[in-house]
């Protein structure tokens, strides 16, 4: 084989036709790696990390919280099943949700968005182990204090500690602290009094949802089937983490199928580029690849070291692209749930797959670009050694 | 000349290049024995064959018709990889502009053929040093061929060539690209690796001096053998 440091010296010669084309691969790279880190980022924001005893329970035909409703009566019905766990964390809450407009800060009247309001009982924090009080205080049961996720706090009007807003007219809530849930959806929701609420709207006898924390994960197709099964709840049972990625699929399919049609169009850009470099070290190097032809390196050991050339360009592209990508992972801007109508805000979530993908993407960008050189380089004959 | 004692026999030979419909003859009936150990100068104006021949003899190209015996090998009859490897077990090659690999450094030029074969890295090493200790240049070992005059990248050269210990060294113009006292130099040398290491040298070359130095010399002219 001809030896790899041949490869790697050459690269290293042409120096700038090597950063020229490596850049370019970056860039495809960069793209690549972000709509994927904002795929990851979608699924983590909207697949809770719940635990998989936890289910939630919707009125039938609701696919959503927001659109469900269902009397506060069908929570004594899901309770009076064994199935369900007793104790410290365990039973049966119901939480209505809600979504009012507000305005943005610091941006002026004309700008507003929605805001998602979950009213919980007091035992509603014990649901979600992964929410907790980054600052201020827990709200007191009964009263109109609420907390509001760090995702959203500050970026409206009065949603933040300390501040006072409408959930209508004369209705003010009080946020009293600041939660973080896991980096999940809940950090762009504020969290109240089920109550409170639900009296300052008139739902007092309704629930939006009901959440029911099971023995164990088996448990689920029995207590399912039961309670699909009574015409008196007419409920439909989810486990949470189904709910939550059916949620997620469309925004974050959206975006990743976005992110990866824009890096594939680059990409093509990105192969010829990788090309014409590859191709112009063939053109440049005919003598030398006729010498060694002469000294009797075969043909696919001139295919292969060509081919390797191209990868390792392709692998410092990608290398340099993930680095930069990196940089994202600051970065969360907020986009629009379609399923709440209301901003949830993303962050770009590297994870080991979106690194690996990224680094296969664009060895396999250096492989496509650079095969037809190698072949190119393969054909070179050894007489090519002799000439002036 | 007894057939067992020549290392290349060419019988017959005729090479032929098609440039567009026109066919053109480089070659034409030739005949030629080189024996064993011997130092073969070809001269020759410009065009009349002389690269083609010398093509022909190291297995870089094969003859349009003809008989082509090299080192016992029967290279008319060979594929294009069972070439290469009988060219890096068989012939060492000295060019015109030395052909050393810009990016690799003096030893690592000399080890390329070595690559080839089944030697570890120690041995490898070992026969690197002896050969750039023949051409005199072991201190240049760690040197990169930009590094090195003219006449010292062409020793290199030479000692990548006899490294794999090949039966015949075939030298294209070896001293074209070299002032007076490298071409000396070099001419010395290739003479020292015929008398004192018994290889067969076949050298083209332009240059009477060159020439001068060589055991037999042939001319070569439209073709065929003066």
């Amino acid at each position: 084989m001809v030896p790899f440091r041949y490869n790697v010296r050459s690269l290293f010669v042409r120096k700038v036709t090597t950063i020229a084309t490596a850049l370019g691969i970056a860039l495809v790279v960069f793209v690549f790696a972000a709509a994927l880190m904002l795929g990851e980022g979608v699924e983590r924001a909207l697949v809770s990390s719940s635990r998989p005893e936890n289910v939630i329970v919707l009125r039938k035909g609701s696919d959503a919280e927001l659109s469900s409703s269902m009397s506060q009566d069908v929570l004594g019905l899901l309770r009076g099943n064994s199935a369900v766990a007793q104790g410290e964390g365990g039973g049966v809450i119901g939480e209505v949700i809600l979504v009012i407009t507000a305005e943005l800060e610091g941006k002026g009247e004309s700008q507003i968005s929605n805001v998602l309001i979950r009213g919980m009982p007091a035992e509603g924090m014990k649901f979600r182990p992964e929410a907790r009080i980054v600052s201020g205080r827990a709200p007191q049961p009964g009263t109109n204090e609420v907390i509001v996720g760090k995702a959203i706090a500050g970026r409206f009007k009065g949603v933040s500690e300390g501040g006072t807003f409408e959930l209508r007219r004369n209705r003010p809530l009080k946020v009293v602290g600041t939660f973080a849930a896991d980096g999940t959806s809940f950090e762009s929701e504020v969290w109240g009094d089920l109550d409170v609420i639900r009296t300052s709207v008139g739902r007092q006898a309704s629930v939006s949802s009901a959440r029911v924390r099971l023995n164990s994960p088996a448990d689920f197709e029995t207590y399912r089937t039961t309670m699909e099964a009574d015409k008196r709840a007419n409920v439909k049972v989810q486990r949470e983490a189904d709910y939550y990625s059916k949620q997620s699929e469309q925004t974050s399919g959206f975006l990743v199928g976005l992110g990866t049609v824009v890096a594939i169009l680059f990409s093509l850009a990105a192969m010829i580029g990788a090309a014409i470099t590859m191709n112009g070290a063939v053109a440049h190097r005919t003598k030398e690849i006729g010498t060694l032809r002469a000294l009797g390196f075969s043909r696919i050991a001139i295919l292969v070291s060509f081919v390797l050339e191209a990868l390792l360009l392709a692998l410092i592209g990608g290398v340099v692209g993930l680095a930069f990508v990196q940089l994202l992972a600051l970065v969360s801007f907020p986009v629009m749930n379609f399923q709440t109508f209301s901003e949830i805000v993303i962050a770009f979530k590297a994870t080991p797959n979106v690194l690996i993908s990224a680094l296969v993407f664009s060895l396999v960008m250096g492989l496509v670009g650079g095969l037809v050189p190698a072949i190119r380089a393969a054909r070179v004959s050894p007489v090519e050694a002799m000439r002036g | 000349m007894a057939e067992a004692t020549s290392i290349v026999t060419l019988k017959g030979i005729n090479k032929t290049f098609h440039r567009g419909k026109e066919p053109i003859t480089v070659l034409e009936s030739l005949d030629l024995d080189v024996p064993t150990g011997s130092f073969e100068a070809l001269m020759g104006p410009s065009g009349s064959g002389k690269s083609t021949l010398l093509n022909i003899i190291a297995g870089l190209d094969r003859p349009t018709s003809g008989e082509v015996k090299v080192a016992g090998a029967n290279l008319a009859a060979m594929s294009d990889s069972q070439l290469a490897k009988w060219r890096s077990q068989n012939i060492g090659f000295v060019f015109q502009s030395f052909n050393l690999i810009p990016v690799l450094t003096a030893a690592q030029n000399v080890e390329l053929p070595l690559l080839l074969t089944s030697l570890s890295g120690s041995e490898r090493t070992k026969r690197v040093q002896t050969a750039l200790r023949v051409v005199g240049l072991e201190d240049r070992m760690h040197h990169y061929p930009r590094q090195l005059s003219g006449g010292q990248e062409q020793r290199v050269a030479i000692a990548r060539a006899i490294v794999n210990d090949p039966k015949i060294i075939v030298a294209d113009e070896p001293t074209g690209d070299l002032d007076r006292k490298s071409a000396d130099d070099v001419l010395t040398l290739l003479d020292k690796l015929n008398k004192e290491l018994g290889k067969t040298i076949f050298m083209v070359t332009h240059d009477p001096n060159a020439a001068e130095k060589a055991s037999v010399q042939r001319k070569l002219d439209k073709g065929a053998l003066q």
